[in-house]
């Protein structure tokens, strides 16, 4: 099973994170459909992999949307939604599915589903229980074309569309980045931006 | 209190206090025991110059009030004190800071009674006085002062001899905000604008008016707040509402500028207490009185703690009785003021004062 | 200050939520208080700042407090880093319940390094042999372009001294190895900590009370190094264009800061 759990410090134990990568998908069309038509069977985030820098990139937005989820002060409609939300610097909502949500164009896509007990969501009246991992795995990967892979720095690396994220992060004439001499430095020092941009969001 | 007289070795030492560096005019006579020191207040009398609302009081006719007033409570003092004029040890009178005029009234008033009963003369630093008055009253060994009257915002604490400043207000003090807002709103200054405020904001709450807050590491700021409070006072006299709908009034103005301001004083207190590893802390001065900033203090200290000391209008507004005391314990100590020395500054910083009678 | 009973404090809520370790109280402040902890993985430390509310305070006035400085030092941080000001990058925050979890900077206090070195010392009675001090200049040097570039950036410290700048330990092949373990307890890039009283300025003013308060804080924690503080202006005076008329400024601010004869 490809479906991870993601055991994120400081999420109260209620909350589970699950994430799944999927590399050259081939029915993005159909599962964005499932998106606009609010499929309640298709209750995940689905995230464009070629937006997404590393798996602590990916994780630092989970988590931001994990605390609103447990303060209860979601900015947008559902605790998925408020993941893909929290790739973005900034509040626009429908800016930031346009950039991190799937689209007709996506080809490496990352699953996130974060279950919440019924008891644990006063906001939500119609949840069903926490699915089980093994009913999502089974869900996923028959509802998504595409190959599984590990979700690790190494294959996000791969899909990653630096010259998006550098226009999404501003970072194109960061003076710190200049004071960076290797490569493999600056595109640590681009993951931390992006980051700290996530984080400020909204300030 | 034992009032015989004996003739043998002096048992306790006695001062008359004169004060007068704003609107009060106060005499008070003090007894140091000889043995121990403890304080004995055998009177306090004090006179306020109060003007009409929407006024401040003036230098020149504050001057006249004390000028006017100064020969009755002197002997007022004296009669309630029951001591005979040979048993006073020393005049003391305050030296600054304060308004020129009331306070060289008052000096002059200080020097005629040293000249004429033959009594040395001892000039007081104001704020030295509410200090240690507040500590004799209290019993607080070693805390942080707020100091906040009229003219005065000081974060206190001693060290190596001196009250040293910590923090402060950088443009107007606390008292002067209050009281200029006082007359922005016509709220009587009888028996203090202060006073009035305090009564009118109990009856507040309902909202709070946003107002700036103002604080820079352990200093503070008011006069941006009063333009702001006194610019919501014109909007709420043209009908301004509240965030409820509700139209503003007095009382939530009231309330909420004392919320802003007690808050900016807590804080800066509690950093000052922080820094200097105190858990203890006095306010002194008139604003001292506000019961409302008691409260506050009184929650924070208790967060880390310690609590918090204060005095009763009595003592926490300006008095005659806490001029008298600074002074003895400075006599104490070998200090005098000569008469060709004892005039008036009305700057005087607190931490220019050699406490010489603390360790 | 001694982090006095921890057990005192309750944890701010998101420290009370599942972590590979428990977090330890670092330092309790007037305005708040600073554990270590991690962020996301076991293996990434955190600090995480918290400002909890004051009780003493109006509860809408003191959410409006609590949030706006929250952002106000995440702002800050955000702009130096980006400027390569060394400062701790933001991690994650949540300005209405008032915590920021930022880069755990390793190393130590700026503070205990030049008391490390001042330590080996002879004492100044003593007749001094001959010694070499360009690692204790050399630090010197690296606070005034820390500090410079700060001011650059159009940010005031507020607070700065010898606590709040880290010593982040150099990578082995930058550490000098001719001066020996002498020179060790003064290396390190310097990282500027707590901005917790951090305000946006560029006036030649907010720049010199800055450097004044840092001169004063050098004086009385570090006196027998007074003397070598000017090397700390002089490196500050190259680090930017506007740098030499902000110590020119900085002669008026000690003049009247002896009138005032403050403390603290």
């Amino acid at each position: 099973m490809a479906l991870e759990v993601l055991n994120l410090e400081h999420v109260p134990a209620t909350h589970r994170i699950y994430a799944a990568f999927f590399r050259d998908v081939n029915n993005s069309d159909f599962l964005h459909a499932q998106l606009l038509a609010r499929n309640p069977d298709f209750d995940y985030a689905f995230i464009d992999a070629s937006s997404v820098i590393s798996r602590r990139h990916l994780e630092s937005a989970i988590f931001n949307a994990l605390v609103t989820i447990v303060d209860g002060t979601l900015l947008s409609a559902t605790p998925h939604s408020e993941v893909v939300l929290s790739m973005s610097p900034s509040n626009n909502i429908s800016e930031a599915y346009r950039r991190w949500g799937i689209s007709l164009k996506t080809k490496d896509l990352i699953v996130v589903k974060v279950a919440i007990p019924p008891s644990a969501d006063p906001t939500s009246t119609t949840q069903p229980a926490p699915q089980a991992p093994e009913e999502i795995w089974a869900h996923l990967s028959e509802a998504v074309k595409g190959t599984p892979v590990a979700l690790s720095d190494e294959e996000i690396s791969k899909a990653t569309d630096w010259q998006k994220l550098r226009k999404y992060y501003a970072l194109n004439s960061v003076p710190m980045l200049a004071k960076v001499e290797s490569d493999e430095g600056k595109r640590k020092e681009m993951e931390r931006l992006a980051i700290m941009r996530m984080a400020l969001r909204g300030l | 209190m034992t009032t015989t007289n004996t003739k043998t070795k002096k048992k306790r030492h006695i001062a008359l206090g004169c004060e007068g560096s704003a609107n009060k005019l106060g005499v008070g006579v003090i007894a140091h025991d000889a043995e121990t020191g403890e304080a004995t207040v055998l009177s306090n009398v004090r006179h306020t110059f109060v003007s009409p609302p929407g006024t401040g009081f003036l230098p020149k006719d504050t001057a006249r009030h004390h000028r006017a007033y100064f020969v009755r409570v002197a002997k007022q003092a004296l009669s309630d004190a029951g001591v005979s004029i040979s048993e006073i040890d020393c005049i003391c009178y305050t030296k600054g800071p304060g308004m020129g005029a009331p306070l060289t009234s008052v000096a002059a008033g200080a020097r005629t009674l040293a000249l004429l009963w033959g009594k040395e003369l001892v000039g007081v630093n104001h704020c030295v006085g509410h200090i240690e008055m507040g500590r004799a009253i209290t019993g607080a060994s070693n805390p942080v002062v707020l100091y906040v009257s009229g003219g005065n915002t000081q974060v206190i604490a001693y060290a190596e001899q001196r009250y040293r400043i910590f923090g402060e207000a950088l443009d107007i003090a606390v008292g002067n905000c209050l009281d200029r807002f006082a007359r922005a709103l016509e709220i009587s200054n009888d028996p203090a604008p202060g006073y009035n405020i305090e009564q009118l904001a109990k009856k507040g709450g309902r909202i709070l008016v946003d107002l700036p807050y103002a604080v820079k590491g352990m200093d503070c700021s008011f006069s941006g707040i009063l333009t702001r409070a006194e610019e919501v006072v014109v909007q709420m006299k043209a009908g301004k509402k509240g965030p409820d709908g509700e139209a503003i009034t007095p009382a939530d103005m009231c309330f909420s500028l004392q919320e802003t301001v007690f808050a900016m004083l807590v804080e800066i207190t509690e950093r000052a207490m922080a820094h200097v590893g105190s858990n203890q802390v006095l306010i002194v001065g008139g604003v001292g009185s506000n019961v409302r900033l008691q409260e506050m203090m009184g929650s924070m200290a208790a967060e880390r703690g310690g609590s918090v000391y204060a005095t009763d209008e009595r003592f926490c507004i300006d008095n005659g009785i806490m001029i008298a005391h600074a002074g003895l314990l400075a006599y104490e100590t070998g200090f005098r003021t000569p008469l060709e020395e004892s005039t008036c500054t009305q700057r005087f910083r607190t931490d220019e004062v050699f406490v010489k009678w603390r360790k | 200050m001694a982090a006095t009973e921890e057990q005192q404090f309750p944890l701010p809520k998101i420290l009370t939520y599942p972590a590979s370790a428990p977090p330890s109280l670092i330092a309790q402040g007037a305005e708040g208080r600073l554990y270590k902890t991690t962020h996301l993985e076991s293996g990434l430390p955190c600090a995480l700042k918290f400002r909890p509310s004051k009780p003493y305070r109006h509860p809408i006035l003191d959410a409006r407090l609590t949030k706006a400085r929250i952002a106000a030092e995440a702002k800050v941080l955000d702009k130096c880093y980006r400027e390569g000001v060394p400062v701790p990058a933001v991690y994650a925050l949540d300005a209405a319940t008032g915590w920021m979890m930022i880069e755990w900077v390793e190393g130590r206090p700026v503070r205990q390094g030049i008391n490390d070195w001042l330590g080996e010392r002879p004492t100044e009675d003593a007749p001094a042999v001959e010694e070499d001090e360009t690692p204790f200049v050399d630090l010197m040097k690296r606070i005034g372009e820390a500090v410079g570039n700060l001011h650059r950036t159009g940010v005031i410290h507020g607070d700065l001294t010898t606590s709040n700048m880290m010593l982040k330990p150099w990578a082995p092949s930058q550490s000098s190895t001719e001066s020996g373990d002498k020179a060790k307890v003064v290396e390190g890039d310097v990282v500027l900590i707590d901005f917790g009283l951090a305000t946006q300025s560029s006036s030649d003013e907010d720049r010199a009370v800055d450097l004044y308060v840092l001169e004063r804080a050098f004086a009385s924690t570090h006196p027998r190094a007074e003397r070598l503080f000017d090397h700390v202006l002089e490196s500050y005076k190259h680090a930017f264009k506007k740098a030499p008329s902000v110590l020119i400024k900085l002669e008026d601010v000690r003049m009247r800061g002896r009138k005032k004869s403050m403390l603290g």
